[in-house]
This record gives structure tokens, C-alpha cells and sequence, in this order.
């Protein structure tokens, strides 16, 4: 076979393959940006991949969807959590790092087996009795019970404590010299030189966080504390239930996470094997 | 050498302490209170009226055709998913490593499905697989084929989740694999193309054992997530129809939460969570006797 024959051939396989991966996004968006009816006219025509026709009509089913739902504190919600979730799980999980790292303690090498063993716990299955220590701490349908289970991390500790173990203890020794104390070395001194561990551990907070749902869904009641992921399922089954509605508020939650895995990719696959989406 | 000194155990203990008790709140303690719970008939609404039980709970899970029905549905999950997932992951990276013009565009397009969210992805399929007017039966109408019933079938419910759980999380997969192709020295291929290797051998007798160490982590992080399938048939399905999509996490939950029987929820977190456990740890055997 000719070569140009072959390119052509290889690029339509390619072409087709990533179609199969895009086109459902591509729908959605195009879904969320015309009316309800077009939707089901367009549907299956080259048209169901395009917005309106009419650019007036683009952002229709958004102003729609922001007047039947508080859509900003849904989004303010989750930034919040994301946000707190991140800088948490930062601050936590170094701090846990740096001593498994940087001392010597009664108990060590016990502590650090036995977290490092509850590693193969399968988090997911104690939903149940989480919930009940969640009850049992008065913090039922507040945003702190949104949060704190997901701060601490024996991987993120695990990969803090790698991070730390690398840096020459005689720097630490010099600044100690200099009077200066734990507190005041882990902040000025080791967390400034910590950046890529940082960024990995941020990054994978965020997304986890910005992706949970079941355990939000179960803690909260009060809708106003929703984060958009139980917003979502929310606005999905409150009639009535609008296609490009859903799909806009599908498409909105999901455009702060493109953001973020544009800035962050080469730190996605440091923290392998750590939370995420799905099976990974 | 450090010597021991009994002055770090208090700084020590102090920037341990906010995972410590994190970790004792949300994992130990709740991990310790299924296994005591597993063995009352704790009711959330009685608290004060739960007797131990012995092994009442477990012997009744193991009677229970919904619990049973969620165990073959797990496993006939991960047996379907994980070649899938995992061979189209190892497809795609082949197919990307590659110096083509716009690769990077192939790039992020099998990429794409990584950024939406579970919760995203169920509902977006939800509307994409709807029988009677969703754009797949409409597509696959134009192309004579019958429309199909996917998600409100029993035969067909598990396998469209299998798919959309695959479809999903290939592209992450394919980073990894394409990192690993990455760190293998072009001048192995280029020894093996002066003995003559074509390009088939090349795959079979360099490529797939050079990944290995790749592939086994893979293998290892997605069988262990794809046994806690829950959120795909809790928003596309409810474990329907005829609990064909119910699976073990999801049925601790309806259990637990929905019927408040946290005794009988707690016994199978209890065998759940123990079989979990134990592949995760023959995996992890399995895996280093390998290097």
C-alpha cells in the first residue's frame, strides 16, 4: 500500500476512534446551548452537535436554569469545599509527612506500618459507620462533615514523607542552629522547598473533592449546602425536568475541572493509585 | 545515625496529631464499629435496643438473594471491565506514542471523558441511552439496527455500565501506559531491528514485557476501584432493573442508610470488606515477587 493511501486510512481510524470518545461532551454542550424542543428535533442530524442556529438563543437555558435554581451558591458551594478540601489536605497530610520524615519518636515505625496497612481498607464500604461517628460528632448537615473526612491521606502522607526524606537534614540542622523551631522550619523552610509535592497533592485533593457525591448527598439536607455534583442529581429529578436545563448545569460543573486539569497535568500522574473519578 | 531522643516524641506527636485523629475518626473507629455493629441488630431508630446477635446477621446475608445477586454482579463487573478498560487504555497509548501531526488533538480527545465526573458521565449516558428517543437508538436506527432497551434491561443494564465505566476511564490509563512506552529506550527497538524483528515481535517480545510493571499497577488500582461500583448504577439504574445492576457498596448503603438496618449493613461491609482486603494484599504479593 502506498503511503498516503495508508495515512488516510490511519487518520480516519484515528478520527473515528476519537469521535467515539468526544461526542458525548460534544452534545451536551451543544444541548445545553438551544431550546428544548430542537433538541429532540435535531436529534440524530449533524445539527444535534451544534448549538442554536440563533447565537441569541446560546445562553437562553442557562438564564433559565440560574432562575429556577440558586446555581452561583451550588458553584460557591463546591469552590468552597474544593478550596478548603485542597489547602486541608496540604496542611494535614505534610505536617504527618514531615515527622514520619524528619524525627525520631517512640513508635514510628509501628505507626507508620499500621497506617500504611490501612491502606487496603476499602473506604467506600464504611459509608455506613462513618455516618454514624459524623451523628455522633453533632456535625450532621454542616459543611465541616463535608470536609473533614476527606483530609487526611495515608498516600499523600506516604508521598510528603518521600518528598521530605530527601532533603539534606544539615539545612535542617543550620536553621535549628539559628534558634529557629519545628513549627517555624516546616513552614519557612521545608514546605517552600516542597512545591511539586504540594502540586500533586492539591491537584488530586481538588478533583476528588470537587467530584464527590455520595458521602455530601448522604451528610446534608439542607439543599443551600449542596456542592453542584448533588446539585446535579437534584436539578435531574425535580420536575419539571428540562434536557438542555441538565445539560447546562452538567456542562458548568464540569468546566472548573477542565481548568484544572489544563494547569496541572504533568502532576496527575504522580499520586497513582490516589483518589479521582472512577476506576482508576 | 540519629540518636534517639525522647524530646521529638512530643513535636512528633504534634504534627501527627491532626491526621491521627482524622484518621481514628473516619477510618479506624468506623472500621472498628462495623465489625461490632456486624454482630448486633442495631436499628438506627433504637439505638439504645441493640443486643448482640451473634452470627445471626452473617448467616442471614449469605441467605439473602439480593446481597448473593450484588456478589455475581461485582464480579461479572470487574471481569468484563477490567480487559476492556485496560486493552483499550494499552490500544490507545500505541496508537498516540507516535510522531504524527495533530496527535496532540487524538491526545486529549481520548483523554476527554477523564474530566467529567462520575456524576456527570451517569447522567449525560443516561440521556444518551434512552430507549426510546436518546441519540444512540437514533444513531443506530439510521443505520438499520433495532433500537435497543440498554439500561431497562436486565440482560443489557450491567454491560452499558461496564462500557460507560470504560469509556470513562481509558484515557487516564493510556497516560500511564504512554509514560511507560515512554521510558523504554528506542535503542532496544533498534538492536532488535538489526536481528530482523518485525514489528509484531517487536510488540510481543519487547514492548509487553517492558510494561509489565506498568500494566500491573493498573491492573491493581483499577480492579480494586471497580469493585466499589456505586455511583454509575445509583444514578442510572437504582440497582435496577431487577437488581441485574445492584452491587455489594451500593447495597451497604440502601441497607444502611436507606433501611437504617446498621447491623445487617455493617455484617457485609464486614465480608466485603475482608474479601477486598485480601485481594489487595495477594495483588500486592503477586506484584512484587514479580520484580
Amino acid at each position: 500500500m502506498s503511503t498516503p493511501v495508508k495515512r488516510v486510512i490511519e487518520y480516519t481510524f484515528l478520527i473515528l476512534l476519537a469521535s467515539i470518545f468526544i461526542f458525548p461532551m460534544i452534545w451536551m454542550i451543544a444541548s445545553s446551548m438551544k431550546p428544548e424542543g430542537d433538541i429532540y428535533v435535531d436529534m440524530g442530524t449533524i445539527q444535534s452537535f451544534f448549538p442554536s442556529v440563533n447565537p441569541s438563543e446560546w445562553f437562553q437555558t442557562y438564564q433559565d436554569l440560574f432562575a429556577r435554581f440558586d446555581v452561583l451558591k451550588y458553584v460557591f458551594n463546591s469552590v468552597m469545599y474544593a478550596v478548603i478540601v485542597t489547602a486541608g489536605s496540604i496542611v494535614v497530610n505534610a505536617m504527618a509527612g514531615y515527622a514520619f520524615a524528619k524525627f525520631n519518636f517512640t513508635g514510628k515505625k509501628f505507626l507508620f506500618g499500621l497506617l500504611l496497612s490501612l491502606l487496603i481498607v476499602p473506604m467506600e464500604t464504611l459509608i455506613i459507620t462513618q455516618f454514624t461517628v459524623a451523628h455522633e460528632l453533632g456535625i450532621l448537615n454542616t459543611r465541616l462533615a463535608v470536609v473533614l473526612p476527606m483530609l487526611a491521606n495515608m498516600l499523600f502522607i506516604y508521598l510528603f514523607r518521600n518528598f521530605f526524606k530527601a532533603v539534606p537534614d544539615e539545612i535542617i540542622e543550620s536553621v535549628q542552629l539559628d534558634g529557629a523551631n519545628y513549627w517555624t522550619i516546616f513552614w519557612k523552610i521545608i514546605l517552600p522547598m516542597s512545591k511539586p509535592a504540594i502540586a500533586t497533592v492539591g491537584t488530586l485533593s481538588f478533583i476528588a473533592s470537587w467530584n464527590d457525591y455520595l458521602w455530601p448527598l448522604m451528610v446534608l439536607t439542607d439543599t443551600e449546602k449542596f456542592p453542584l455534583q448533588v446539585a446535579i442529581t437534584n436539578i435531574n429529578s425535580t420536575p419539571p425536568v428540562y434536557t438542555n436545563q441538565v445539560m447546562a448545569i452538567l456542562t458548568l460543573s464540569t468546566i472548573p475541572l477542565i481548568i484544572v486539569y489544563i494547569v496541572a497535568q504533568k502532576y496527575l500522574l504522580q499520586g497513582l493509585g490516589g483518589s479521582g473519578t472512577g476506576i482508576k | 545515625m540519629k540518636k534517639f531522643n525522647s524530646s521529638m516524641n512530643l513535636p512528633a506527636y504534634l504534627f501527627l496529631s491532626p491526621a491521627l485523629v482524622l484518621m481514628g475518626l473516619f477510618l479506624i473507629i468506623p472500621a472498628l464499629m462495623a465489625i461490632y455493629y456486624a454482630f448486633t441488630d442495631y436499628y438506627l431508630l433504637t439505638p439504645d435496643n441493640k443486643q448482640f446477635v451473634g452470627l445471626a446477621n452473617f448467616i442471614e446475608i449469605f441467605n439473602d438473594p439480593i446481597f448473593l445477586e450484588s456478589l455475581k454482579n461485582i464480579v461479572l463487573f470487574v471481569v468484563c471491565v477490567i480487559p476492556i478498560q485496560i486493552g483499550a487504555a494499552l490500544g490507545l497509548a500505541l496508537l498516540i506514542n507516535k510522531n504524527r501531526k495533530g496527535n496532540i488533538f487524538f491526545k486529549i480527545a481520548y483523554f476527554a471523558p477523564v474530566v467529567l465526573s462520575l456524576v456527570v458521565i451517569s447522567v449525560l449516558w443516561l440521556y444518551l441511552l434512552n430507549p426510546s428517543e436518546g441519540l444512540i437508538n437514533v444513531l443506530l436506527e439510521k443505520v438499520g439496527i433495532d433500537p435497543q432497551p440498554f439500561l431497562s434491561s436486565p440482560k443489557q443494564a450491567l454491560y452499558t455500565i461496564v462500557f460507560v465505566s470504560a469509556w470513562q476511564g481509558a484515557g487516564y490509563q493510556m497516560l500511564i501506559f504512554l509514560a511507560g512506552l515512554q521510558n523504554i529506550p528506542g535503542s532496544v527497538y533498534e538492536a532488535s531491528k538489526i536481528d530482523g524483528a518485525n514489528k509484531w515481535q517487536n510488540f510481543i517480545h519487547i514492548t509487553l514485557p517492558l510494561l509489565r510493571p506498568t500494566t500491573l499497577l493498573i491492573m491493581i488500582t483499577t480492579f480494586i476501584a471497580a469493585f466499589k461500583l456505586i455511583i454509575q448504577p445509583m444514578v442510572m439504574t437504582q440497582g435496577g432493573p431487577m437488581n441485574s445492576t445492584m452491587t455489594p457498596v451500593y447495597y451497604i448503603y440502601q441497607s444502611g442508610f436507606s433501611d437504617r438496618l446498621i447491623g445487617y449493613s455493617s455484617a457485609m461491609t464486614v465480608v466485603f470488606g475482608v474479601v477486598i482486603g485480601l485481594i489487595t494484599i495477594v495483588q500486592n504479593k503477586l506484584s512484587k515477587g514479580d520484580d
